[in-house]
């Protein structure tokens, strides 16, 4: 079976960036990007888990502390969504997976790999 | 009889089978008020392949009645049932992802040509089979696991109990935390003994998902190793310089019985685990973040200041790494560079062959890839992790003593 290397399969956000927007992004360049991730992160945590509470949490929100409770089986299926929608090899590109310490990390990871060339 | 599959022993994990013509006589929706029934020779077949630990599934064009008359007729509790009318490799995909198992440790049972052609051109890695192939698959070593342990002997009554508690934990709405303590999780850590070793030979050869060695028996002193066979197991046993540790794991919707374990050797200051694999079954179950914590506390308690647990990295080990960054365990050289992405690419390419084949669970061969383990490691001298109260292990209270 070949694998698909990182980056091959890159494509933009399938959403519109507009309309939504709570604040969410720190400020770097691509900033609405990291907002509109970080609730597309939002809502796939609150789907998967069940739990409405998560579409709340803020940006600085540790993954893997008990305010989202990230084990290894949503952290699978979360890794799985970001590669599928985003076209971003998290797992591929971070041994030690610290782009997952919080929401706000990994938000800013996915934009980065979405848009090469985007300085941090 | 076409077998494109490399024969290896007991490869297949689970039997998809089509329902018309194939285990009922005859078509579910042409057959009015009297449904056909079981084809007797397929039965037998499930049956014999059943006692050996291999699932079963449906995947039919049909409405989901007809999956609940297949159960019926054929007395056979399936372990998912994909009923509609889309492309069967769809629905093989999905039964996959459902019993969390590869594509490729799946064979597949249709009357139908073209259903068999579809399925083979798109997941070239299923063992494609008409109902006459089927019939002989019990004399296959693809459907010949080398032991057959009461783990199991129990699969497919505990991929049943696992739907009944994702379904439960759906609706639950808690933290997982809260739903594992209600639903009475037990996770029981003891010292393996001799009647272990058959289990342990075989998560060593079934487990990918959390397997810290990828199939390749990692060096433990004791020499040099074949594979992971049980008298490899058995030396470990015995030697004096190394643990093994098993897990358990149960709670309200059943008793999945040894559901992991792992090698420990304990050097002045430096613990280090070669070996750590879990099944897939206990995934999202606390199991190996329990383990993980009780060794960070067993190290501690022994006075040791690091715990090094080397992993070789691949795509589908990916729930390992969650369960390591969860647990506080990093590569060191790794974590220092300061951009993320290509600093930390050249640190994991140390096992440069990469083209890690297969799987494919969360993305391809990638930098992080290779057969030469990154070593995971972290500190045991600061912030021991809290073990929650349904652990049960050697040293904690309640447990037995170390």
């Amino acid at each position: 079976m070949s694998g698909t290397g990182p980056g091959t399969g890159a494509r933009p956000a399938r959403h519109d960036t507009g309309g939504t927007g709570p604040p969410g992004g720190t400020g770097p360049p691509g900033g609405a990007d990291v907002a509109a991730i970080t609730d597309d992160l939002r809502a796939f945590l609150a789907a998967a888990t069940g739990r409405d509470e998560l579409l709340r949490i803020p940006p600085a929100a540790a993954l893997f502390g008990t305010a989202v409770g990230l084990d290894s089986l949503t952290g699978t299926l979360l890794l799985r969504e970001i590669q599928r929608r985003f076209g971003v090899d998290v797992a591929g590109e971070d041994l030690n997976l610290d782009s997952l310490a919080t929401l706000g990390t990994l938000a800013e990871f996915v934009a980065q790999r979405i848009k090469p060339g985007g300085s941090p | 009889m076409t077998r494109e599959s490399p024969a290896g022993e007991g490869t297949v994990k689970c039997v998809v089978c089509d329902i018309d013509n194939t285990l009922l006589t005859g078509i579910y929706l042409e057959a009015g008020d009297q449904p056909p029934g079981a084809d007797p020779v397929l039965t037998t077949v499930l049956a014999e392949l059943g006692e050996r630990g291999i699932l079963h599934a449906l995947a039919s064009k049909n409405p989901p009645e007809a999956a609940a008359h297949t159960a019926r007729v054929t007395g056979w509790r399936f372990a998912a049932a994909e009923c509609g009318w889309d492309r069967k490799s769809d629905a093989l995909a999905r039964i996959a992802a459902t019993l969390g198992i590869g594509v490729d440790a799946l064979a597949f049972v249709d009357d139908d040509p073209f259903e068999r052609a579809e399925v083979g051109f798109a997941l070239p890695g299923v063992l494609v089979l008409s109902p006459e192939d089927a019939a002989e698959a019990p004399g296959w070593p693809e459907f010949s696991p080398p032991v057959i342990t009461p783990e199991a002997r129990r699969r497919a009554e505990m991929y049943a109990e696992r739907q009944q508690r994702q379904a439960a934990e759906r609706s639950f709405g808690g933290t997982k935390e809260e739903f594992l303590e209600t639903v009475g999780t037990r996770v029981t850590i003891a010292a393996a003994t001799a009647a272990d070793v058959p289990r342990l030979h075989e998560l060593a050869a079934r487990t990918r998902q959390f397997n810290s060695v990828a199939g390749q028996p990692p060096a433990t002193g004791a020499g040099p190793a074949a594979g992971m066979t049980q008298d490899w197991f058995r030396d470990l046993l015995a030697a004096g310089d190394c643990d093994v540790a098993t897990v358990r794991l149960r709670d309200a919707f059943g008793d999945d019985g040894l559901v992991g374990a792992c090698v420990v050797m304990r050097e002045a200051g430096i613990w280090t685990v070669p070996l750590l694999m879990m099944s897939c079954r206990a995934m999202g179950r606390g199991a190996i973040d329990a383990l993980l914590a009780w060794l960070v506390r067993q190290a501690a308690r022994a006075g040791a200041r690091r715990l090094r647990i080397p992993c070789v990295t691949n795509s589908r080990n990916v729930p390992l790494r969650l369960a390591l960054a969860a647990a506080g365990f990093r590569v060191p050289e790794a974590a220092g560079a300061a951009g993320q992405g290509t600093a930390r690419q050249g640190a994991a390419g140390q096992g440069p062959e990469g083209g890690e084949a297969g799987g494919g669970e969360a993305g391809g061969g990638n930098a992080t890839s290779g057969q030469v383990p990154a070593v995971f490691e972290r500190d045991v001298g600061t912030a021991l992790p809290v073990l929650p109260g349904w652990v049960e292990a050697p040293g904690e209270q309640g447990g037995d003593a170390a």
